[in-house]
């Protein structure tokens, strides 16, 4: 009991983060920079989302925003008017082109989609281990892409969905946001966290005391798909135009770049790592366009963006490999920091 | 029909031949270092424009810009694992995977920021896009050539790990690298034997890739890649024989599909070959020639 109440403030301290950032932007921001921090919110649930499964299953995720992209996809094809899907989806199946759902029904249609389609999926991939399982989801992604690329008339395959109704807003997404941080830190603190690390540190011991690994790695895997249905949900609603694109390579290796500079093993680390990298990210693209810094007139340099990304993936790994963070909590490190300076104080 | 069928069949093997020198690829140096490397397709990339600077230069004979084009793919090799895998030789599998694939990032993307996303025109000799003639059967002479060379290439490699030291040590390293230390041999050496050898089949396979698309791109060796890998993980992840097979399985379940599929959803033939293989592997998680996981080692 008292480690549910420990985690919940470890939770409430990077909510805090994550809520300042959100009432800075609202009260201060220039409607430019609103727009970076509600994509700096959706970036940050789906990194938690990937956290809960590479975190606690300890296999590499490439697929991930598979599921960002079903259900963003699922959502706009819902909730989008029938005006527009006269011209936008005319020819959608099961009758789709004539129906139009509320905000509510379609997000919790979009959600369950999402989430039977991670059990499916899961169900096959929680027999893989290592790096097999790491090249699944990767094949998962490209199998997701491909279906959206070529299912025209549900999706209108390579041309995006226009006219979603843009209902999101940054309180909403901060509020997701807060929310994903809770439910990740209660996992990860859970016994089936701690069960499914222990057995991605020592795979045989772990099943020998009983833990029934596939299991957890489902429920993680499944869990993990979730929070990314929401990122997708909110991302659908607050850019209202979507396309394949948008879901692919780019998305991938920006999250997974956040996750694994701030540290892939703790909740502090995805935060820490979103915000660390967002700021590098957006510093590089204003770079990337060719600006004029003190008079000088810069070159454009289109792919720097993605060689900063690599870069800072190489280097975390050479320098850092468990990221900036580390293996524990922010809060589990300045505990034990003020526990040791204590014990130091009563020697000296 | 049955010349249909016939040339459908060369098809099959070339593309599988091509699928096999990949994932021998990543095989080899998997066996010995246990890294994934991601980075396998832009060595062919970085092996492509080499082939396209040489080319601007004036430079056109086919027996001097292939070959250039092997050599830097080799060239590389080499260089990542002294750049960006050496430092993380001892960390974990993970970590050795994610270092790959920043690497193969950064790749992709300086050949964006100096080449463009167009792609450029390489053209690889006219021979070889020409066909000859078995019987009443037209085969391109790229399949045949790509087909002779992977099962030259197969036999060079077991030649190779069979009759000489460094191959001996290789296989020893893939069962316990500090045991090969230990009898005086330098991981080092052994390493870079690997890479080389995984740079000079991707460098084979990446002429036949050119011979077929003509142009180089920044993201062209990353679909092969892909497919390596899943036909490596088809044929038992690690395994050498099992690379082989999964490659030529992949590549003969590819062109089955892309001649049985109807019109309207052979766009899905990815989705549905992938599909297929993760039902393989339900039924044989360690794949067709894996050995059963070991719990508790490598994993």
């Amino acid at each position: 009991m008292s480690n549910l109440v420990q985690s919940a403030k470890g939770a409430l301290l990077l909510g805090a983060i994550v809520a300042l950032i959100a009432v800075a932007a609202t009260l201060f921001a220039e409607p430019f920079y609103q727009r970076i921090v509600f994509i700096f919110m959706v970036n940050l649930i789906a990194v938690i989302g990937l956290q809960v499964f590479m975190g606690n299953a300890g296999i590499t995720n490439y697929g991930h925003i598979a599921f960002m992209g079903i259900a963003a996809y699922t959502v706009a094809i819902l909730v989008t008017p029938i005006a527009i899907k006269k011209t936008a989806l005319a020819n959608a199946p099961f009758g789709l082109a004539g129906m139009e759902f509320g905000i509510w029904t379609s997000v919790a249609i979009a959600l369950l989609v999402t989430v039977v389609i991670a059990f499916l999926v899961g169900s096959m991939l929680v027999r893989q281990t290592g790096t097999p399982a790491s090249i699944a989801t990767l094949a998962l992604l490209v199998i997701v892409h491909v279906v959206i690329m070529n299912w025209v008339d549900l999706t209108r395959g390579p041309r995006a969905i226009y006219g979603v109704p843009v209902k999101a807003t940054l309180g909403w997404a901060a509020f997701c946001a807060i929310a994903a941080i809770f439910v990740a830190r209660l996992f990860r603190d859970s016994r089936w966290g701690l069960q499914l690390r222990a057995a991605s540190e020592n795979i045989a011991a772990a099943s020998a005391m009983g833990v029934r690994i596939k299991r957890l790695r489902l429920a993680a895997w499944v869990l993990s798909a979730a929070l990314l249905g929401v990122a997708g949900v909110l991302f659908s609603l607050f850019v209202g135009t979507i396309s394949p694109r948008s879901f692919y390579f780019d998305l991938t290796f920006l999250t997974l770049a956040m996750l694994v500079v701030g540290g892939v093993y703790s909740v502090s680390g995805a935060v820490i790592g979103s915000v660390v990298m967002t700021v590098g990210f957006e510093i590089t693209r204003y770079l990337e366009n060719g600006p004029s810094l003190a008079g000088i007139k810069l070159p454009e340099m289109f792919g720097l963006t993605g060689v900063f990304l690599g870069v800072t993936i190489v280097l975390c790994m050479i320098l850092r490999p468990h990221g900036l963070v580390g293996g524990d909590e922010i809060d589990e490190i300045w505990r034990r920091r003020s526990q040791d300076r204590a014990a130091g104080g009563d020697v000296s | 029909m049955s010349d249909y069928i016939l040339q459908q069949a060369f098809n099959a093997l070339s593309v599988g031949g091509e699928y096999a020198l990949l994932a021998l690829g990543l095989a080899i140096v998997f066996s010995v270092m246990n890294l994934v490397n991601f980075a396998h397709g832009d060595m062919i990339t970085v092996g492509g424009y080499a082939m396209f600077l040489l080319l601007m230069f004036g430079v056109r004979d086919p027996l001097l810009v292939l070959p250039f084009g092997v050599l830097m793919t080799v060239a590389a090799a080499l260089l990542l694992e002294r750049i960006a895998f050496k430092p993380v030789r001892n960390a974990s599998p993970t970590t050795g995977m994610l270092t790959a694939f920043g690497a193969s990032i950064v790749i992709q993307n300086i050949a964006l920021i100096f080449g463009g996303s167009r792609p450029k025109a390489v053209p690889t000799a006219d021979w070889i896009a020409s066909s000859i003639s078995l019987g009443s059967v037209q085969i391109p002479i790229v399949q045949v050539l790509e087909t002779g060379v992977t099962i030259a290439a197969i036999i060079g490699l077991v030649a190779l790990l069979r009759y000489t030291t460094v191959g001996l040590a290789m296989r020893a390293a893939a069962k316990d690298v500090p045991t090969v230390r230990l009898m005086g041999i330098k991981a080092d050496r052994v390493i870079l034997t690997a890479f080389a050898i995984s740079g000079f089949l991707a460098g084979l396979a990446g002429i036949f890739i050119l011979a077929r698309r003509g142009a180089v791109d920044p993201f062209m060796g990353f679909a092969p890649v892909l497919k390596a890998f899943v036909a490596a993980v088809l044929g038992g992840f690690g395994s050498l024989p099992g690379a082989v097979v999964g490659g030529f399985a992949l590549g003969i379940a590819e062109v089955t599909l892309q001649v049985v599929l109807p019109q309207e959803i052979a766009g899905f033939r990815d989705a549905i070959v992938f599909f297929l293989i993760g039902v393989v592997l339900v039924f044989r998680p360690q794949g067709i020639l894996g050995e059963r996981p070991d719990f508790g080692e490598k994993s």
